[in-house]
């Protein structure tokens, strides 16, 4: 009788090869949002030339944006540097994140997502 | 009778190693693919920032580009490719400096592709080249990919 021998043989594979099946889709999962964050932190850095730094209308942007993109808005941290400007200085909007990586039999860890972009204010004081 | 003993220990040993490459080959074309992204962003953003600021109209109201729009897009395609350093298989610095920059007038020729700007418009093309990770055994230790941002003045 080779049954027992085929499932212990299986049970072995299948613990090797579904994490790596599982670890495909996560950092597959974690790679695409990081992405999607770093075009917000694009999107942000312009509006928040425009609008001359940091504000209510530039953060629910932001969140609006992430929401649409199914990041949660509560995992994200947003920093805008300096908070106002003036025509022609440097703005710099900043999000962070961490992405969970849950891989089975194997770990559970984050992975720190760090977008940035800068833009010049357009708004003349 | 044949015998089926080891079977799949043997198709695991085997598909190991593939599904080990794959992995590594999905992080790694990831990362390459975000940084690739990043590189066209930081110059879509530099070229919007510099062709924004511009000079007074000319006194026919037509659009005038800053003087210093070439030296403010690169400035800004630098700043913007420093925040995806670890991406980078050089220096931000340098690969701004090696862009090609141009700010054109209404009517100005791009002698890069012959095209023919209506508005006035600020052009960066650059090579920006990417850490390849793992895959850098087969496909070398940095990947070349192209920005290319145009941005015309409104």
């Amino acid at each position: 009788m080779d049954e027992g021998a085929v499932t212990l043989e299986s049970t072995l594979a299948l613990t090797l090869l579904v994490p790596i099946l599982f670890a495909v889709l996560q950092f597959g999962g974690a790679l695409q949002r990081w992405s999607a964050q770093d075009a917000i932190a694009v999107q942000a850095a312009r509006q928040a030339a425009e609008l001359g730094g940091d504000s209510a209308e530039l953060r629910l942007a932001i969140e609006q944006a992430l929401r649409s993109s199914r990041i949660d808005p509560g995992g994200v941290t947003i920093s805008v540097e300096p908070a106002t400007v003036g025509w022609r200085e440097p703005i710099r909007v900043r999000l962070r994140s961490e992405a969970q990586i849950a891989i089975p039999f194997l770990l559970t860890t984050s992975m720190p997502l760090s977008s940035s972009a800068i833009a010049r204010g357009e708004l003349a004081r | 009778m044949r015998s089926d003993d080891g079977s799949a220990s043997l198709l695991t040993i085997l598909l190991l190693p593939l599904m080990v490459l794959s992995l590594a080959a999905v992080i790694d074309l990831g990362a390459l693919r975000l940084g690739a992204a990043r590189a066209r962003a930081a110059a879509d953003l530099a070229a919007l920032v510099a062709v924004n600021d511009q000079a007074e109209p000319s006194a026919g109201g037509a659009l005038r580009l800053a003087p210093d729009a070439e030296l403010v897009a690169r400035q800004y395609f630098e700043l913007n490719l420093a925040g995806s350093a670890s991406f980078l298989a050089g220096n931000a610095a340098a690969i701004a400096q090696s862009a090609d920059v141009a700010a054109f007038p209404a009517g100005g020729v791009d002698p890069l592709d012959g095209a023919r700007y209506e508005r006035p418009t600020v052009r960066i093309a650059a090579s920006v080249p990417l850490r390849s990770g793992s895959l850098g055994t087969w496909i070398g230790s940095a990947v070349i990919v192209r920005a290319f941002a145009v941005a015309a003045a409104r």
